[in-house]
């Protein structure tokens, strides 16, 4: 990957970044956390959580109670100069219902003051793919189609980073595979991105960086491996005979700890290998029914917010 | 400034409101102006527009602002007015208006501008058709009423009838302010529209309430109705005079506060 900047330039920067809506409403409690350039951060959380409270404050839509953000360096205030360089998606696309997709776009352009000629315009289209349906009034898009538009519309300012709210909310199957790949594809020529979603299989698969949310709060932040654990570090047994499994991998060289589970057992690995413990197991007798990875970001993510909880 | 102005402009005028109430007010002199034509009034015992029209129709714009500046033409700028801020919220667009690299004051501006240029438009548009109506169904010859010691040109009628359109597009502008206030509260542009038109109706009823002593004095509206005046002498009356003044602080007052509110508004739709 290349990227555009040096790595470790602060792309958005968020301090202690509070808002309270009224005295029994704390949306995000001092919420700190930066996206570096050249990262895919996805801010995952569910529903609820506060991560679009935080992307409007994050670009001067909604006034923090305290705490501070950064844009690309600078302070975060309505209108600031750094949004220039930073395409947006909050909460679906929105146009004007009477207007053709493409005059939107030239619409919305030229009412930041900017010429419609200095827009990134083709390779914008180019990324949407509406092809002629750009010439038709936008109150005839799907979902889909209206989402694509506000990402092609994110990409006029040829931006250096961009924030997406839960990008693929009510999109088909198909058409979340394309805004995926489309965001790799940013990835890849450096631009830096933030996205939403309180779908794990969805920042699992293009987020490099993760930071977790929860009623407001941060909860966890960091690689999106390193939050993950390694996908081999525990594994889950199914088998017909659960003590005698317990006994044995136990005592099997290189196995961390061995928990009961409601049906199976998960065994933390430290350095054996599953295929070992397979053979193991089978060796001596014992049916293996199922084996899984665990600790997947599933797993991660239920068990931070879940510690989060009876903190 | 000036391509947002642009943008603005090209995207209001094709709203389907927009050009519905601005049709709407220049197809209601050419209605009126043929009923009349069809069905003449007599002369009354009084300087009145209508009857007045008949014998120049340069005199028709006037008996049309006298029937549609107290309502009919409130609603109108109350619309306009009311759809400035909460209409762009209403469709989602507001946030990414204001994603863009200028500041809030930048794009109230533009608003403002816009929603004044509409209001104009809608007075000098009901005002130049029914000029144009009046004119081709009564004539375009000078007004003298004897009885009255009236005694008009033609050019000075039509240069009263846009002094007229001005004022009353000014008294009107204070309907707009409060419309437009209210328009950067609200995600509903029905109900800052609503919010314009009660006010401009009341400020009206509240005229007519002599018991109110001198406060009437102080109501925006008071001397709404005082440009009739400046038909029937050629001397500008006091009222008009005192008429341009008066809605100047309600102007401001209720734009100071769009401006402090808006900036400081947590933009959620």
């Amino acid at each position: 990957m290349t990227t555009a900047e040096p790595p470790g330039d602060r792309v958005i920067e968020a301090s202690a970044l509070t808002k309270r809506f009224n005295a029994s409403v704390l949306a995000v409690d001092a919420l700190s956390f930066t996206v570096d350039a050249g990262q895919v951060c996805g801010m995952l959380g569910p529903n609820g959580a506060g991560k679009t409270t935080t992307l409007r404050m994050l670009v001067g839509l909604v006034h923090p109670t305290s705490g501070s953000a950064r844009l690309l360096g600078d302070p975060v205030r309505p209108g600031v100069a750094a949004l220039a360089h930073v395409g947006t998606l909050i909460e679906g696309a929105a146009f004007v219902p009477h207007l053709h997709g493409l005059t939107n776009l030239r619409l919305w352009w030229e009412s930041g003051g900017a010429r419609w000629e200095d827009a990134n315009a083709k390779e914008a289209l180019g990324v949407a793919g509406l092809g002629d349906a750009v010439h038709r009034k936008v109150k005839t898009y799907s979902h889909g189609m209206k989402q694509r538009l506000g990402i092609a519309r994110a990409l006029l300012g040829k931006p250096k980073a961009l924030i997406l709210d839960e990008p693929t909310t009510g999109l088909d199957p198909q058409e979340i595979r394309e805004v995926r790949r489309l965001v790799g594809r940013l990835a890849d020529l450096g631009v830096t991105v933030l996205l939403s979603s309180h779908q794990l299989s969805e920042v699992e698969q293009t987020c490099t960086h993760l930071v977790v949310m929860d009623r407001g709060r941060l909860v966890a932040a960091g690689r999106t491996a390193d939050l993950m654990g390694a996908a081999d570090a525990s594994v889950y047994f199914e088998v017909d005979d659960r003590d005698a499994a317990a006994r044995l991998l136990a005592s099997f060289p290189g196995v961390a700890k061995v928990h009961r589970e409601v049906r199976g057992l998960t065994v933390d690995l430290d350095t054996a290998k599953r295929a070992d413990l397979v053979a193991a197991l089978v060796g001596a007798g014992i049916g293996v029914e199922t084996v899984t990875a665990r600790r997947r970001l599933e797993d991660a993510f239920l068990g931070l917010v879940g510690e989060e909880h009876t903190r | 400034m000036i391509p947002a102005l642009r943008a603005e402009w090209s995207k209001t005028i094709r709203r389907p409101r927009t050009y519905v109430a601005l049709g709407f007010v220049m197809v209601l002199p050419a209605v009126v102006a043929l009923a009349l034509w069809l069905n003449p009034p007599s002369q009354g015992d009084g300087p009145r527009f209508f009857a007045a029209a008949t014998q120049t129709g340069l005199l028709f714009p006037a008996a049309m602002l006298r029937i549609t500046s107290r309502f009919v033409l409130v609603v109108v700028v109350a619309l306009f007015a009311g759809d400035a801020i909460a209409g762009e919220a209403s469709s989602g667009n507001l946030r990414y208006l204001l994603l863009r690299p200028l500041g809030r004051g930048r794009l109230l501006t533009t608003k403002l501008v816009m929603t004044l240029a509409l209001s104009l438009a809608a007075t000098v548009l009901l005002a130049v058709t029914a000029l144009a109506a009046g004119g081709l169904a009564f004539g375009f010859g000078p007004l003298e009423l004897q009885p009255f010691f009236v005694n008009q040109s033609a050019g000075n009628l039509i240069l009263h009838t846009f002094m007229a359109t001005g004022y009353v597009t000014w008294t009107l502008a204070v309907v707009v302010a409060l419309g437009f206030m209210v328009s950067t509260m609200t995600d509903s542009p029905m109900a800052a529209a609503g919010a314009a038109l009660g006010f401009g109706v009341t400020a009206q009823i509240l005229n007519e309430i002599e018991s109110l002593g001198a406060i009437r004095d102080y109501l925006p509206m008071r001397y709404f109705d005082a440009w009739d005046g400046l038909f029937w002498s050629d001397r500008v009356p006091d009222d008009v005079w005192s008429g341009l003044v008066l809605p100047i602080p309600w102007i401001v007052a209720f734009l100071a506060i769009a401006w402090w509110w808006f900036r400081r508004k947590d933009v959620l739709a």
